[in-house]
Parts: C-alpha cells; structure tokens; sequence
C-alpha cells in the first residue's frame, strides 16, 4: 500500500475506453477510498445502457450525478450523457447544458480542469484511448496544479490519439497498461 | 477582473441581476463573451454601462440556449403518462415555458398536445429572460439541417412509444420546410397559441395573472446557486395549482425544504397540499 493524500481519480476516455473502463471498474477493490469520477464520449441520442452496462462490472456504486449531487469517496460518477459536467468547490458537481466542447458534450476538459481546480495537487488524472484530443487540456491543468497525471500506454489503446495529445502538452507522470492502471489504485491508501 | 464585481456593475446599470447564479458557471461565460468579443475589462465595463444593444446581446451570450426539438425523447411519453388522466378531465389547462429559449421545447410540446387532441383546451405561455430569444420563440423559425436529426426523437416519441395511441405524424404536418434556406418555421396556429414575454426568473415573480397546471423549467435553474433556486422552486409552489406538476431537466432534482413541498411522479415533481408546521 501506498499511503497518499488525493481526494478523487479523474478519468476521461473516448473510442474504445468503454471496455477500458469496465474492466478498470471490475478490478478495483470494493473499498477503494476515493470518488471516481468518469467523462466518456458517447452517442448523443443513445442516453440509457452505458451506466448499466458499467454496473454490471463495477464493484463500486456506479452514478450517474444530478446537478448540485454531493460528491462521495467510493462511489463512482459518470458524466450523464448530452451535459457537461463540472466539479466545484464545495465538493458538489454541476452539470450545464453549454455549447459542445471539442465536438463533445460531455466535455472531458471540463470535467478534468475543473476537478484540476478544486482538488489541486490531490487529484489523480488518468486519460484513456480516444480518437481525438478532449482531455488534454483537461490534463495540463492537472499537472500545473500538480495533481498525479497517468495516461493509458498508447502500444495498449484501441486509438491513441487522445493519450498522444496529452504528452504533446505535457510529459505524465505515468504511462501505464489499463491492468497496471488498477494495480497502481487499489494499492492507494489514504 | 473580479467577475463579482462586473456583475454588480451590470446590476446597477442595466435590468439584470446574475449575481446568484452559481459562480463557476456565469465566470465560464463571461470568460467566453470577453474572448469572443475581444474586450478589454474597460470597454467591456463602459459598454455595459452605455450600449443597451450590447447589454442585450451579452445576455443572450451568457445565458445557455441550447434547447431542441423533442431533447429527451424518451422522457417525453413519461411526463404524459402522468399528465394525461387529468388534462384529460380538465375544461382548460395553462403551462407555463418558463426560459423556453428559442422555444423548440414549447412548439414540441404543443405538437405532441394537439397529437392527444388536447391543444384547444391549452393555454399556452412561454417566457425568457433574453429578448432576442422571445423573438425566436414568436417566430418559430429553426435551421432545417440541425433539426433533421431531432426528426428521428419526434418518431421515437410518436411511434415507438406512442402515446395514447398516435399513429404516424408527418412533420410538415406542424412545419413549413424551406430547403433551400435550410430553414423551418412552425405553422401558424401553433406560433399564435403560445404567449411569449420577456421575463427573468431572478424576479421571483410570475409575469401572467394566471395559475399553472404545468410549469416546464428544464435545464435552467441548473445555473443558479442553491439560494436561488429554492426561492423559484418557491414562487412555482405558488404559481401551481393543486395537484399541479412541474417539469424539470433530466439531471436535475429538487434540494432542501421545498423538496417537501413537491411529490415525486415519475419524471415530475407533483404539488402537493401537505401542511408543514412551522417550528419557530
């Protein structure tokens, strides 16, 4: 175990995280001790079925968050589809119906800056396979606030795009297999 | 710049008061209507405080308008479900859009009434804070290409899950289509139902002398902190009649002591006449 001091882990993902992220879940340890807070992109008009089908896996409570829902170490949050979601101060998200950011509503920007923001140097941002750059920016944020940066190792990404532009802004911290993504949580202790 | 103290200039200067929206979001788009602009915070504060033109742009800039045809189409036939016993028993119902945006809401709503053979028994009215918005909610004119899509969500609602039994509708049925403009405008009877009015629910106030049987406020108060938000929850207790229901986005629920007030209905939240003591 390592003892560390974060608040909440990040993730953002697009073309192909959804199994990334499922097995991600499967393998995280039932007491994991911080909020989860996920931003996929997913189809606009395909609202139901992706929460559901993360449940399945997921040892930890899978949520889909209201706007001004508390945040809760355990428990997992996924960015409803067709609103942004943001992180704010007094550890509540808020969600907003805004412009697409990056062609992408949900924005993995958004979420990941402003998490960036309220959680500072005790966040951890992970960054998945993705065909596009969303969550780049998203990242620098984190690494300027020096949060802990992780990407998925891009030999290991359906697309790599998304990883690729994240080290295109910075260079992460970590560069790791999506088992080595779980080995490198569960061994969390807070 | 301190966007706290902007927004008090604005306050002082102008009709509208953003102060208690939620922060994080009115600083995101006063950032993006600074960038878009390209003001310096002095132009910016001089033309807030002499330009009315630019006043009333910047508040249709700040505020979010997304809105479409039939969003959530699969929320809709749900709200009906719950609503259609008792429109059906009722002489005649007024809804209240309270920030339709440009309204496509509001003339979705009013096609899938006259569907059920209920819009003649409807009273009908729609309000927004930005006038430019009221304008495009009178005028009932969209672009063609970005509402092609929704035309999918509008067979979804009508005959996948009809409602009440509709059948198959075709959508030049309620929409002159000009392709070559790329544009849609509602038809005629359907733009003379609804009564729009410039109208911010920062007021606490309704604008009409009526009673509501519906109050659709959906992805709106998501803007506004939490003190502001009950107090509209507050003044939509008062507008409801009895048994009235209130319509809200899909990710948003009710907080605090009005959330007592209101009974959860499948997606509605249903006035309710419980009597709360009051304990001081």
């Amino acid at each position: 175990m390592i003892k560390a001091n974060y608040k909440a882990v990040v993730i953002g993902g697009s073309a192909g995280s959804f199994s990334v992220v499922s097995k991600l879940l499967s393998q995280l340890r039932e007491d994991f001790p911080l909020p989860v807070i996920i931003c996929l992109h997913r189809l606009k008009h395909v609202r139901s079925g992706l929460v559901e089908s993360i449940r399945l896996k997921s040892k930890l409570e899978v949520i889909e968050p209201n706007d001004k829902q508390t945040i809760v170490a355990g428990k997992v949050y996924l960015a409803p589809s067709n609103y942004h979601l943001f992180v704010e101060y007094d550890n509540t998200f808020s969600l907003s119906t805004e412009e697409p950011l990056n062609h992408s509503r949900p924005s993995i920007d958004n979420t990941l800056s402003s998490a960036a923001y309220v959680y500072r140097n005790k966040l951890i941002g992970i960054v998945l396979t993705g065909a596009n750059k969303d969550g780049a920016k998203g990242m620098k944020d984190i690494a300027d606030k020096k949060g802990l940066t992780i990407i998925q190792d891009p030999k290991t990404c359906e697309m790599d795009t998304m990883p690729k532009s994240v080290q295109r802004l910075i260079k992460p911290e970590k560069v790791l297999s999506p088992d080595e993504i779980s080995k490198f949580l569960n061994q969390l202790a807070i | 710049m301190d966007f706290k103290h902007y927004l008090q200039v604005l306050k002082d200067h102008t009709p509208y008061d953003f102060s208690n929206y939620s922060d994080n979001s009115i600083k995101r788009r006063l950032q993006k209507v600074i960038a878009d602009n390209d003001l310096s915070i002095d132009e910016l504060l001089a033309k807030t405080q002499n330009d009315k033109a630019f006043v009333e742009q910047l508040v249709e800039d700040i505020t979010v308008n997304t809105t479409e045809l039939f969003r959530d189409p699969e929320e809709w036939p749900a709200f009906y479900e719950v609503l259609l016993p008792a429109l059906k028993g009722k002489k005649t119902f007024n809804i209240w859009h309270a920030g339709c945006s440009s309204g496509m809401e509001v003339y979705s709503n009013m096609i899938i009434l006259n569907e059920l053979g209920l819009l003649d028994k409807a009273k009908i009215y729609a309000t927004d804070i930005s006038h430019g918005m009221v304008r495009k909610c009178k005028n009932g004119n969209y672009r063609y290409e970005f509402n092609k899509r929704q035309l999918q969500a509008f067979e979804t609602i009508l005959i996948k899950h009809p409602i009440a039994g509709i059948s198959k509708v075709d959508f030049s049925k309620y929409f002159d289509i000009d392709h070559e403009k790329d544009q849609i405008t509602a038809k005629e009877f359907l733009r003379k139902k609804v009564e729009v009015k410039q109208h911010d629910l920062v007021q606490e106030k309704s604008p009409f002398y009526c009673k509501f049987d519906i109050i659709f406020c959906r992805n709106v108060l998501i803007y506004f902190n939490a003190t502001l938000q009950s107090k509209i929850y507050q003044m939509f207790h008062r507008q409801l009649y009895p048994k009235g229901a209130m319509i809200l986005g899909s990710h948003e629920s009710l907080t605090g002591f009005y959330k007592t007030k209101f009974k959860k209905n499948g997606p509605l939240y249903v006035k309710t006449n419980a009597f709360h003591y009051k304990y001081h």
